[in-house]
């Protein structure tokens, strides 16, 4: 039992009083933040960031981790509470959970929200721990030509299964990799893409970028609307669902769980298009499909554990491949590469308690939130109730503080405003700020890696057409590049997309 | 395509704005990278792949642009200059001087001039705001995390 020794390897470094007050710690700043409408997953970790440059690596991905679904589930709080969705992925949540609290039936909603989180969490951990060896022994084989390959591939199914324009999207991981450029370039050693700022020579700090086009930006569009404030439907009385709401929730958990974790492995899925698909789905298989927007608890139940089970397997192919997948991956990449952790196939084998812990903290976090949760719903509801006008202050001194902390300079600081400025400019353009992330992080890798196939192969493009796994990905970047071409498939795509928005 | 008369002629502003950020971006780059070396495929110089992306992203500015002045108009929604503006100078703000004056002026300058974006905010509560929440970042971030800023201009 190779994986059980595993896991036993990773609840042990897992569960040491710092790990899991770590854990805790995170959880909570990230559920408090993410309760909060207006600031999604994404924003919350740009904005928390910096804070764990201080801890061990391990403690700080444990943080890190639960920040991230402290945020996720604060998300769906804030959309049954007050249908104000705090993220994309929660938007669906809102659409019956909501129903449900003017229903009178907030507990019953928060509840089987967490508890179908939870246990999607933990069948999606499993699957981690049992498909993460067994993908990276695979991806150990590779070589330069399949990591450009693989790359490509990631880069182009982040832009087709994100919403917005794709030609847009492409545009935006193109400005993404020039920006991971700047700075001193490995080969030659000279310097480029600077306008000669000395600061610049170790290139753009991922953390600038991060809270720049994130927490910045998304601090002025929410300024911008006016009072993004719903009210709080109903005081929660019952906390605990009835038996029939169980017997109703527990196979739309099923469902929501198993389409989580497999779209959440694919390049560009994750916690969105995860929701989005079960909501979809829970309404084709009912046998009353008119109860959907109106209080039916699958429609809570599934999205939701969609969502958890869909944010974990995204963790996948970071770390078995290391190729973040959406935007909140490409945010644990950069906090990664800021410790010296280069994710990959070779983390799991050189420094398993890594792996193992992150992986055995996730199911931990998991726990935690649902303890935290439901006796403090009351607290978070509390929050709702305070004016944005006096937390966001607080938020801008976190953004502040946390990007000069990453090396001690008002330079990054002042970048950042210029990072704020071009994230309000992509807002208003309608362009989807996560691909740019994407490509940022993975610049220098696909740079590298393009760069060592063609001189290994003398400069003759063969090298990726030669190799099996390489020209697979290839064609399978070209057939979904063409496929978007497809007028119908395009079509179902646009509307797949207002569907979801609606 | 009912409106076809307003087709062209105000144009799909969304668009039209990332067509522009597009082609600024692209020709910032073409500018920047101007002098590095292209090398060959074999060999890549720094300026290879920097140089290509840059080039595509003018490209598609210039599509997009194109697509945006085709397709029907779309206004580009609300744009109010106060919370922009005033956020960006509040961060500025902080940035200047925190390399000069300490984290106080700059936490006190960031908080007190930021919270002047939402209009709502009222005098008491921002200077309620600029004492709490310096003294909070003094014990969290100063003294707690150990981030190495001065506290005074001294």
């Amino acid at each position: 039992m190779e994986l059980f020794d595993s896991l036993i390897l990773g609840f042990s470094a897992a569960v040491t009083p710092t790990n899991l007050l770590f854990c805790l710690i995170g959880a909570l700043l990230g559920t408090l933040i993410g309760v909060l409408p207006g600031i999604g997953p994404t924003a919350t970790l740009a904005i928390l960031l910096p804070i764990t440059f201080f801890l061990p690596p391990l403690a700080a991905l444990i943080m890190l981790a639960g920040i991230f679904y402290g945020a996720q589930y604060g998300g769906s709080t804030t959309a049954i509470l007050v249908n104000l969705p705090g993220e994309a992925s929660s938007v669906v949540t809102a659409l019956d959970g909501y129903q449900m609290a003017k229903q009178g039936r907030a507990g019953a909603a928060l509840a089987i929200a967490a508890l179908g989180s939870f246990f999607a969490g933990t069948v999606a951990t499993i699957g981690l721990a049992i498909a993460g060896p067994t993908l990276a022994g695979f991806a150990l084989s590779f070589g330069p030509a399949e990591y450009f390959s693989l790359t490509i591939f990631g880069l182009l199914c982040a832009t087709v299964l994100a919403s917005g324009s794709v030609i847009k999207a492409i545009a935006m991981i193109g400005i993404g990799l020039v920006l991971g450029w700047v700075g001193t370039d490995v080969n030659s050693g000279s310097e480029r893409l600077t306008f000669g700022a000395v600061e610049l020579f170790d290139g753009i700090e991922f953390v600038v970028i991060a809270v720049g086009l994130f927490g910045i930006a998304e601090i002025i569009i929410n300024l911008e609307t006016p009072e993004l404030r719903g009210l709080i439907a109903t005081k929660i009385s019952r906390l605990w669902p009835t038996r029939d709401d169980f017997q109703k929730a527990w196979p739309a958990v099923l469902r929501g769980t198993a389409l989580g974790t497999f779209l959440g492995i694919l390049p560009g899925g994750g916690a969105t298009l995860s929701a989005f698909s079960a909501y979809t789905l829970e309404k084709k298989v009912s046998r009353q499909p008119q109860q959907f927007g109106r209080g039916a608890i699958q429609g809570v139940a599934g999205p939701e554990a969609a969502n958890n089970a869909g944010a974990q397997s995204s963790f996948i192919p970071l770390l078995t491949l290391g190729i973040p997948s959406n935007a909140v991956m490409a945010m644990l990449l950069g906090a990664m590469t800021i410790h010296g952790i280069t994710p990959g196939p070779s983390v799991m084998q050189n420094q398993p308690d890594l792996f193992w812990g992150l992986i055995a903290s996730m199911w931990i976090g998991n726990l935690m939130l649902l303890v935290i949760n439901l006796p403090m719903i009351g607290l978070w509801v509390k929050l709702l109730t305070v004016p944005y006008r006096l937390l966001y202050p607080a938020i801008l001194l976190f953004c502040c503080v946390g990007v000069y902390s990453v090396s001690n300079r008002a330079f990054d600081v002042a970048l950042a405003v210029g990072f704020g400025f071009l994230g309000y400019l992509f807002r208003k353009a309608k362009c989807e700020p996560g691909p740019l992330l994407l490509g940022f992080v993975l610049g220098p890798l696909l740079e590298t890696n393009l760069r060592r196939a063609m001189l290994i192969s003398q400069g003759s493009p063969s090298v990726f057409i030669d190799r099996p796994i390489s020209l697979a990905l290839l064609i399978a970047s070209a057939a979904l590049f063409l496929l978007l071409l497809v007028p119908a498939i395009r079509k179902t795509r646009e509307e797949a997309f207002v569907d979801e928005e609606a | 395509m009912a409106n076809r008369s307003e087709l062209g002629r105000k144009g799909n502003q969304p668009d039209l704005l990332a067509g522009l950020i597009f082609i600024v971006a692209g020709a910032l780059g073409l500018w920047a990278g101007r002098d590095l070396t292209m090398g060959n495929a074999a060999m890549m110089g720094p300026g290879y792949l920097p140089l290509i992306v840059s080039a595509l992203i003018l490209l598609i500015g210039l599509g997009v642009t194109i697509m945006g002045l085709m397709r029907s108009s779309e206004p580009l929604g609300v744009v109010r200059l106060r919370p922009l503006l005033i956020i960006l100078i509040a961060v500025a703000g902080f940035a200047y001087a925190a390399g000069s004056l300490g984290f106080i002026i700059a936490a006190a300058w960031l908080i007190g001039i930021g919270s002047l974006a939402d209009p709502e905010t009222r005098l008491r509560e921002i200077a309620a705001s600029i004492v709490v929440l310096t003294i909070f970042g003094i014990l969290v971030f100063i003294l707690g995390l150990g981030v190495q800023m001065q506290l005074g201009p001294f």
